[in-house]
């Protein structure tokens, strides 16, 4: 256990120093030496982002559920406490038990963004652990990591001693039961990863060796101690008798999501041409009515909270939606218990279901088209047309909402500079159809917000192969829709394209970049997904002083051909079906969702092929 | 109907601020579903009020707190299940049917605390001892704090003499020293624990470990 007089004088001197104590209503405290294994997961950021992670709450609960076991957090402290934390000589330290962790068996993290690396190399320097896999022996945790990143984890390969590729909580279990085993009659860590490797979606990154070819291409991968060539991603197969979190934490400080949450189903049949979600999660799942009542009842009554909210990727496409928000807000409405939905898309958008839930509150309403024009809609294949929206808009005022905010991505591939303007004439359409009503029936004040991000393209989707848009070339685009809005009733707001950059550069990297995030960790970065800790020029000089061209990575259009850093990974969609929405994308053509028709993704066992939501 | 209750703040969750205890509380209240009277309007709180919040870091070994309640409950099980839920740190003492209607917070005059600090030189106790009388001796003691006035705020010199009295050494070992004394607290004048340390600090040029200092507020009498 850490010094507690020490402990004491540093949160005197910190912002918020409930974030650093633990101690809320359902978390778990064992007696850390009893346990038999001992895990410490952690999000690589602030208390109040890590605490709103709904995969936080299942494998705190999943672990702590058995007795052997023990489960603590550690989230990344804030700029103040990290600071007073090195002056006192305070090591990173578990909320639970308050103990040092270098004395626990696994440290996990969940990897979200590619923009909170840094941070899981500082969180390691706090607890005096070694960066790389190589230079810890067996008196060091196990360093874990799991999350949509993990989909690529080449860039924090020499770091982790293994990674949980896809859904982690069944294969978690499987991975600490092994351990205790080992443990039990002689511990050796290459022995333990070794006997791992062979599981399904475990990645030991220290069994694959890369060459490179001379232009920098990856030339092969090549597995070595009969560690399989290629790693397939965990799926649930049973949804229905998953296990489901019973409690969650309370934290006492508000975060960023201070309800109940849990899953509506996992999966979408969309087919987003951008979205990693979409193609990495497949195939949809369902949990049925009966089961997510059961759920969200047990909850309920366990946490006092007074929001429900149902997680999925796209909410409308629950096939018996209606029929399940009815209940639960039966169900739940004397309890003063609400429900919120998040996710919803403005093609399947019935303003209806939002009108149960929302009885009360009328909140801003988001849509989401992703892109200005149609043309370039039908490119990423976001099954949404103009009359969608109006459609959606146009009954969404009437219901009185008067607060719009339409999000959408900048640098899609074929853009052109129509297709920005499009962005503002979108903008204009919506406040137009605000304003031509009958004067009596306009309520409330209009206010439309339009955001940009910069495209990111990712792994294992069809725009894995694309070169990013140049800083310079964001940057003009940008001007260009916020120059053609002059309202101000509209207001615009973008993303920095240089953290989008950096984002490129980790989202579809290699293994030789880990160089590069010591060094930028070295020259004081943290915290880059916070932009006022984004320091874009100290990221420049550690490509530099490391040799690496992120131009590289970022902006360079692979051919099909290349062998990509991810590709020993088996996402369950095969390579062909995202070639092909490749080239459907780049000639603006539509696939459909799978619920309609099977567009032969690679994916075995589909059970969601036809099933229909019923609005 | 007025329901007293008392309760206590301690160890790590002196850490959590009022804002976050008052949440606890709230939803503590509504777990164990108990009649609280909610405040008309479009935004309906629980009737709850904390007597004289404490500050973020201090903690308590008696805070009260009034509650509204629409009917009777039993006070034994509303302590049971109460602190069932709420954490071992921040428990449910005693509770009362209150048929006055004055606020708690009218109530309340002097706080009770016991301040710790270590000493960075070496005294004895008689030393201290003495510090402390002479420096009550005196007819003024000078604190300049931040005083908001509308919208800004604006540094006042404060003599505060008389918002403070029963001040004792209560200890000394090893150099760590636990004062003991009565604050003023209410409408007829607040003294913070903090404020107080400081002017004795800085008035008799005692060289201590500032990040040691701690406080607890040990009662709130009238």
């Amino acid at each position: 256990m850490i010094n507690k007089d020490k402990l004491d004088r540093v949160l005197k001197k910190v912002d918020r120093p409930a974030r650093y104590i633990g101690m809320e209503i359902n978390s778990v405290k064992k007696d850390f030496k009893d346990a038999k294994v001992k895990f410490v997961f952690s999000y690589p950021d602030i208390y109040e982002v890590g605490m709103s992670h709904l995969g936080l709450h299942i494998l705190y609960n999943l672990i702590n559920d058995r007795e052997d076991y023990l489960c603590e957090r550690v989230f990344c402290p804030w700029t103040d406490m990290e600071k007073a934390m090195r002056e006192e000589k305070l090591p990173l330290y578990s909320l639970e038990s308050k103990e040092e962790i270098i004395n626990f068996d696994f440290l996990g993290f969940t990897l979200q963004y590619e923009m909170s690396y840094t941070n899981i190399l500082n969180m390691l320097d706090l607890a005096h652990i070694p960066f790389l896999s190589k230079d810890r022996d067996e008196d060091f945790p196990l360093i874990i990591g799991g999350g949509p990143c993990a989909f690529n984890p080449e860039p924090l390969a020499d770091f982790f001693d293994l990674f949980l590729i896809g859904e982690g909580e069944e294969r978690t279990l499987d991975i600490i039961d092994i351990y205790k085993e080992h443990r039990e009659k002689g511990y050796d860590k290459d022995e333990f990863l070794k006997t791992i490797s062979r599981l399904e979606g475990v990645y030991v990154p220290k069994f694959y060796t890369t060459d490179y070819n001379e232009d920098g291409t990856i030339k092969s991968m090549t597995a070595i101690e009969g560690a399989p060539s290629i790693v397939k991603k965990n799926r649930v197969r049973d949804i229905e008798n998953m296990y489901y979190h019973e409690k969650m934490i309370i934290p006492y400080i508000e975060t960023v999501h201070d309800r109940v949450v849990f899953e509506l189903f996992r999966g979408c049949t969309r087919g987003c041409r951008f979205c990693q979600a979409g193609m990495i999660y497949r195939p949809i799942r369902e949990r049925s009515p009966q089961k997510l009542k059961e759920i969200a009842a047990k909850i309920v009554e366990n946490t006092g909270y007074e929001n429900i909210s149902l997680s999925s990727l796209s909410s409308c496409d629950y096939s018996q939606l209606e029929f399940l928000i009815k209940d639960l807000v039966n169900e739940f409405e004397e309890k003063k218990v609400g429900v919120t939905l998040p996710s919803l898309r403005l093609d399947s958008f019935s303003i209806d279901i939002l009108k149960e839930l929302e009885k009360v509150r009328k909140s801003g309403l988001t849509f989401a088209p992703e892109a200005g024009s149609q043309r370039l809609r039908d490119v990423i294949n976001k099954g949404v047309d103009e009359e969608d929206l109006i459609k959606a808009v146009s009954y969404a005022f009437k219901e009185g909402w008067s607060k719009i905010k339409l999000y959408f991505m900048i640098g899609l591939p074929t853009e052109t500079d129509n297709d920005l303007i499009g962005i503002k004439e979108l903008s204009y359409l919506v406040k137009e159809l605000f304003f031509n009503r009958p004067k009596e029936e306009i309520r409330g004040s209009f206010k439309l917000t339009s955001s940009a991000s910069c495209f990111v393209p990712k792994a294992f989707t069809p725009f894995q192969w694309i070169g990013q848009d140049s800083i310079e070339e964001f940057k003009r685009k940008i001007m260009l829709v916020k120059d053609s809005i002059k309202d101000r009733k509209i207001t615009f707001n973008y993303h920095n394209p240089e953290v989008s950059y950096m984002e490129a550069i980790f989202a579809r990297g290699d293994r030789r970049l880990s160089a590069t995030l010591i060094r930028a960790f070295e020259k004081g970065c943290k915290f880059d997904g916070w932009g006022e800790h984004f320091k874009f020029e100290t990221w420049l000089e550690a490509l530099a002083e490391t040799d690496i061209d992120g131009d590289f990575y970022a902006l360079r259009k692979r051919e099909l051909d290349e062998k990509l850093p991810w590709d020993f990974i088996d996402c369950g969609v095969s390579k062909k079906y995202l070639i092909k929405e490749y080239k459907r994308a780049i000639i603006g053509e539509l696939t459909d969702d799978c619920r309609d028709n099977c567009n032969v993704c690679g994916i075995d066992n589909c059970e969601m092929r036809g099933v229909k939501s019923e609005i | 109907m007025k329901f007293r209750i008392k309760f206590n703040k301690k160890n790590y969750l002196k850490y959590i601020s009022h804002l976050d205890l008052m949440r606890l509380f709230e939803r503590t209240f509504n777990r164990i579903d108990a009649p609280i009277e909610y405040s008309q309007g479009f935004n309906p709180k629980p009737k709850i009020s904390i007597a004289s919040p404490l500050s973020l870091g201090i903690e308590s070994e008696e805070e009260w707190m009034d509650i509204e309640l629409l009917e009777k409950v039993d006070e034994k099980d509303f302590i049971k299940n109460v602190n069932s839920i709420l954490p071992s740190d921040i428990q449910i003492l005693e509770t009362e049917y209150i048929e006055d209607n004055t606020p708690i917070a009218a109530l309340i005059n002097w706080s009770v605390y016991e301040i710790y600090f270590l000493l960075l030189e070496d005294k004895k106790k008689i030393e201290l001892e003495n510090i402390i009388e002479d420096w009550l001796k005196q007819e003024e003691i000078l604190i300049e704090r931040y005083r908001k006035k509308g919208r800004n705020k604006i540094l006042v010199t404060e003599n505060i003499i008389e918002l403070m009295k029963d001040i004792e050494l209560k200890s000394l070992k090893n150099n760590e020293v636990v004062l003991k004394g009565k604050l003023k607290i209410g409408e007829s004048g607040t003294l913070r624990p903090r404020d107080f340390i400081n002017a004795f600090i800085a008035d008799n040029n005692l060289n201590i470990d500032i990040d040691s200092i701690s406080f607890k507020r040990i009662s709130q009498i009238i």
